[in-house]
């Protein structure tokens, strides 16, 4: 077929459109692409941070960190945080706003106490639950204690499994609000109707949930769940500051692999390597997600 | 003198051609309907006009002016959109005003004008409200007055009315009739509704499938309709379409179908033997004598009228408007005819062109139709 | 009436087991430093005092590393909500080749992780000459608060009824005139809540300041008080209760007066993505 001709208007129109978007394009290929092409680039060199001087190496660096224990333990770590820390987020999240859903007292009260974390900053949560995991004085050992629950103060942190349970523990709390707010807002749209016509049907609250509310919520929870999964596997402020990775490398995650290859053990090719690779398993989440989303907007 | 015209203008959108080969004389002063049901290119016609779309190819003119690369505001139109388009932030006085202000209108002059279009529509008592704050007539009715304020050489209407309930519906189709009698002004009006089409349209531009089917007075179309589309789309209870063949019979036409057969007399040079329809509206068609014989089905009974549907032949239902001093049972067996001057053939296909003959029918022999055909 | 009581408490227990560690927080920061020892704990402080606060605004560099952080946030949250704001109006309301790949490559963006785009952003940053400055800051943090405010602007954008700016245009507006006059003024609640959602990413930002910003002229909050944790030798807790609930002031602030607007960003462009 041939081109439409486009009258003096309509191209007056998109020259003006190009004009609106010229800024975020210039902004996007100066702090986006030329980083994300350099990054690519960066990996095939060996370079020593603090001069900055690299060699050429070619695909030694992905060669060598697949051979690497450290990367797989990192990977491992990394799927453990997230399906635990996700897992949590989404059934403490949905709980939650089931039951803000209610009509509960103060309901808008509980909504903000509940939301606040999510908004906090990551270094405000992290010392807070610092000084509750504080092995000494923290409120965390003495409640448990007095309850007889254990008979000596815990250290959260410093060994294993606990320090992975605990991020894992504070994760769910920072972040499950994102789930609670994009739940109740989907509930609030789910039509009265429906739940008569089950309670008419003689389906009592259990059936109710599994039979209307369930089925109703599965769409945004496919969103949630994938939305979450991307970000969770990228987190690196909560695990970083809660534990830098250790003890030793037991909770230490791809980005964090990242960090320390590049800016304590100073091998920035290297760690463009890394971040290369961690790009790419996260590129699966991504075109799902996006594939989903482009489905929803047509 | 035509006012506005579209010249074989064509709009696709990708692959999917919204609109095709438009031609359109629209004259100064003339109420136009643009009818269609919903995606027929009605409303991508109307905003092409606008200059919120843009054709790709043909032409538009609107007073001998080519307005293909004219902006919107140029074009010396108003519009009243369907979902009245009320700016939420500014009040009904600003929003009335605000086609003045881009014109670059002083302000005393401004507050004249506005004052002179709210005290035509009531809506002076209104001004400071904001639309929100307005019942779905009242901002009918700012929408409008947002148009007029201006004078514009063409006022352009989609679906005005269609959110409005059915009373205030034809109130406010009475008023609009009047005001198109007032100004003078030429006016296009887009509606999928045939009653707000036929109560108020000079000439109705049906269309469906993007192409124009029929341009033409509103008792043309409903009497002499172009083809079998318009013949179908316009009327309730809708004309029975019955397919079937037409066989010469000694130089006269014959049309046959299940259960019915009816002189077609003189037809068009375009007639052909073979595969045919006939179309007769429910009040062409008279039960209590005949040939056709058929079972009563359904009687919905108006007051004014009766309309029943009977079964002919291998099961093709007919729609009948009867006088209602007769109540026909239903499973009753009751014979019907077809008064031949009424009736309508059409060739083979959806848009099957009709064959008669003008005049031929008795619908045509009324003389404000000959001035329109000729 | 006895079920709608019991289930009451039950939310209401939950909500405030969420809520103690913030709780715990606020009350630290008002304790003594003596009494943080004591066995068992006060759960409200017996000896209520400032002190914390007084020696976090005069002894330690709090002030200007909120100074820091207010500037920095500021300005991103201005440069970018500007871009993204015409940005979404042209992604939303124009045609042009390539659009779609723009939106689609905002999406990604607003995914990509930023330890994939620190090493060459270091670098980058590091040849221009920007290291340790609050630009170097404000630079980086576009990268992940510039899709990210497109993404949420484009979906309010969309909200907003295409005839509006018909009926502007065919009024006489030029487009510019008709964005100005009758689409930003729609706008507004989304562009707050943009605003408020990318301050927020900005104030609350650790890594790009962990890696970009190495001298307290230009270290913003969160790597400032990390700081003072770190280089201490005696952790004082109270005085860094003290320190984030200060640093959480400005969103409570933010949280309490608009949270109308928080939420609705947060079903545009948290739940759609």
């Amino acid at each position: 077929m041939t081109q439409p001709t486009k009258t003096l208007l309509e191209r007056r129109y998109s020259m003006l459109g190009l004009l609106l978007i010229a800024p975020t394009v210039l902004v996007f290929c100066a702090v986006i692409v030329y980083p994300l092409v350099s990054a690519v680039y960066l990996s095939l060199f060996k370079i020593f941070t603090p001069t900055l001087e690299g060699s050429w190496v070619g695909l030694d660096n992905y060669r060598t960190l697949l051979a690497k224990g450290e990367f797989w333990t990192s990977l491992r770590n990394n799927l453990i945080w997230t399906v635990g820390t996700l897992s949590l987020q989404i059934l403490f999240g949905v709980g939650m706003a089931l039951v803000l859903h209610q009509n509960i007292w103060f309901r808008s009260l509980a909504r903000s106490l509940i939301l606040f974390p999510y908004f906090i900053s990551t270094v405000v949560a992290v010392l807070v639950w610092k000084w509750l995991f504080n092995d000494l004085y923290g409120i965390l050992n003495h409640l448990m204690m007095s309850a007889g629950l254990i008979a000596w103060p815990i250290d959260y942190l410093g060994s294993m499994p606990n320090a992975m349970i605990s991020v894992i523990l504070v994760g769910a709390w920072k972040y499950f609000p994102f789930v609670v707010i994009a739940v109740l807002a989907r509930l609030q749209t789910i039509p009265e109707q429906l739940y008569e016509a089950a309670r008419i049907d003689g389906a009592g609250p259990i059936a109710r949930f599994f039979d209307v509310t369930l089925p109703q919520l599965r769409d945004v929870l496919v969103v949630i769940i994938m939305l979450r999964a991307i970000w969770d596997f990228k987190e690196f402020d909560l695990i970083f500051l809660l534990t830098g990775g250790g003890p030793v490398t037991s909770t230490q995650t791809l980005p964090l692999l990242v960090y320390k290859e590049a800016f304590a053990l100073n091998q920035m090719g290297m760690a463009s390597a890394y971040a290369v690779i961690m790009m790419l398993i996260m590129l699966v989440f991504m075109i799902v997600y996006i594939r989903r989303t482009r489905q929803e907007g047509s | 003198m035509a006012d506005v015209v579209f010249a074989n203008v064509q709009k696709r959108f990708g692959s999917f051609t919204a609109v095709e080969g438009l031609d359109l004389d629209i004259r100064q002063g003339e109420f136009i309907c643009l009818l269609g049901p919903s995606g027929c290119g009605k409303t991508t016609t109307l905003r092409m006009l606008a200059g919120l779309e843009f054709p790709s190819g043909g032409e538009i003119r609107i007073g001998e002016r080519v307005v293909n690369d004219v902006a919107p505001g140029e074009r010396d139109i108003a519009m009243v959109f369907q979902s009245y388009a009320l700016y939420p932030h500014m009040s009904v006085g600003q929003n009335i005003a605000y086609p003045l202000k881009k014109r670059r209108v002083p302000k005393s002059e401004r507050a004249e004008m506005v004052a002179k279009t709210a005290e035509m529509l009531q809506l002076t008592p209104l001004l400071h409200r904001k639309p929100k704050e307005l019942s779905g007539g009242q901002q009918q009715r700012v929408a409008l007055g947002r148009a007029l304020v201006r004078d514009p050489k063409v006022f352009l209407l989609d679906e005005p009315l269609s959110n409005l309930d059915a009373k205030l519906r034809g109130h406010m189709r009475s008023e609009l009739i009047e005001l198109h009698q007032r100004l003078g002004r030429t006016m296009v009006y887009v509606t999928h509704d045939q009653l707000e089409a036929m109560t108020m349209a000079d000439r109705i531009a049906v269309m469906e499938g993007g192409k124009l089917q029929q341009f033409a007075p509103p008792q043309e179309v409903y009497r002499a309709p172009a083809n079998r589309f318009v013949a179908g789309f316009i009327g309730t209870p809708g004309m029975n379409i019955a397919d079937g063949v037409l066989r010469a019979d000694d130089g006269a036409w014959v049309f046959e179908a299940p259960g019915l057969s009816v002189a077609a007399g003189d037809l068009t040079a375009e007639a052909q033997a073979g595969p045919a329809a006939m179309g007769i509206r429910p009040e062409g068609l008279s039960i209590g004598a005949g040939p056709i014989k058929g079972e009563v089905q359904v009687v919905e009974r108006t007051g004014h009228e009766n309309i029943v549907i009977v079964r002919v032949g291998d099961g093709m239902r007919m729609t009948c408007r009867t006088a209602p001093d007769r109540i026909w049972k239903v499973g009753e067996t009751v014979q019907m005819a077809v008064d031949a001057a009424q009736a309508h053939f059409f060739a083979e296909g959806p848009t099957g062109r009709r064959l008669n003959r003008a005049g031929a029918t008795g619908a045509l022999l009324h003389p404000e139709l000959k001035e329109a055909t000729s | 009436m006895l079920k709608k009581i019991v289930f009451n408490l039950f939310a209401w227990s939950i909500v405030l087991m969420v809520a103690f560690p913030l709780f715990w927080m606020l009350v630290t920061s008002v304790k003594p430093q003596f009494e943080l020892f004591s066995r068992p704990p006060t759960i409200l402080p017996q000896n209520f005092t400032l002190e914390h606060y007084w020696k976090l605004l005069s002894d330690t560099n709090f002030l200007g590393y909120f100074w820091n952080s207010v500037i920095l946030s500021t300005t991103t949250t201005i440069v970018v909500v500007a871009i993204a704001t015409v940005g979404s109006y042209s992604l939303v309301r124009f045609r042009y080749r390539g659009r779609e790949t723009l939106a689609f490559l905002v999406l990604f963006t607003y995914l990509l992780p930023s330890v994939v785009l620190i090493l060459p952003l270091y670098l980058m940053l590091v040849n221009l000459g920007l290291s340790n400055t609050i630009t170097s800051l404000v630079i980086a943090y576009t990268t992940f608060a510039l899709p990210y405010a497109l993404w949420l602007l484009r979906s309010f954008m969309a909200g907003i009824p295409e005839d509006l700016e018909s009926a502007a245009l065919v009024d006489g507006a030029s487009r510019l005139g008709a964005f100005w006059d009758v689409i930003l003024p729609q706008l507004l609640p989304g562009i707050i809540s943009t605003a408020l959602f990318t301050f927020i990413l900005s104030w609350n930002e650790y890594l790009y300041a962990l890696v970009l910003v190495n001298s307290d002229d230009a270290r913003p909050l969160t790597t400032g008080v990390m700081n003072m944790l770190i280089s201490s030798f005696n952790i004082e807790w109270s005085l860094l209760m003290a320190a984030s609930v200060m640093m959480s002031v400005p969103l409570i602030i933010a949280f309490a007066f608009l949270q109308s607007y928080l939420t609705r960003g947060f079903g545009a462009g948290g739940v759609k993505g």
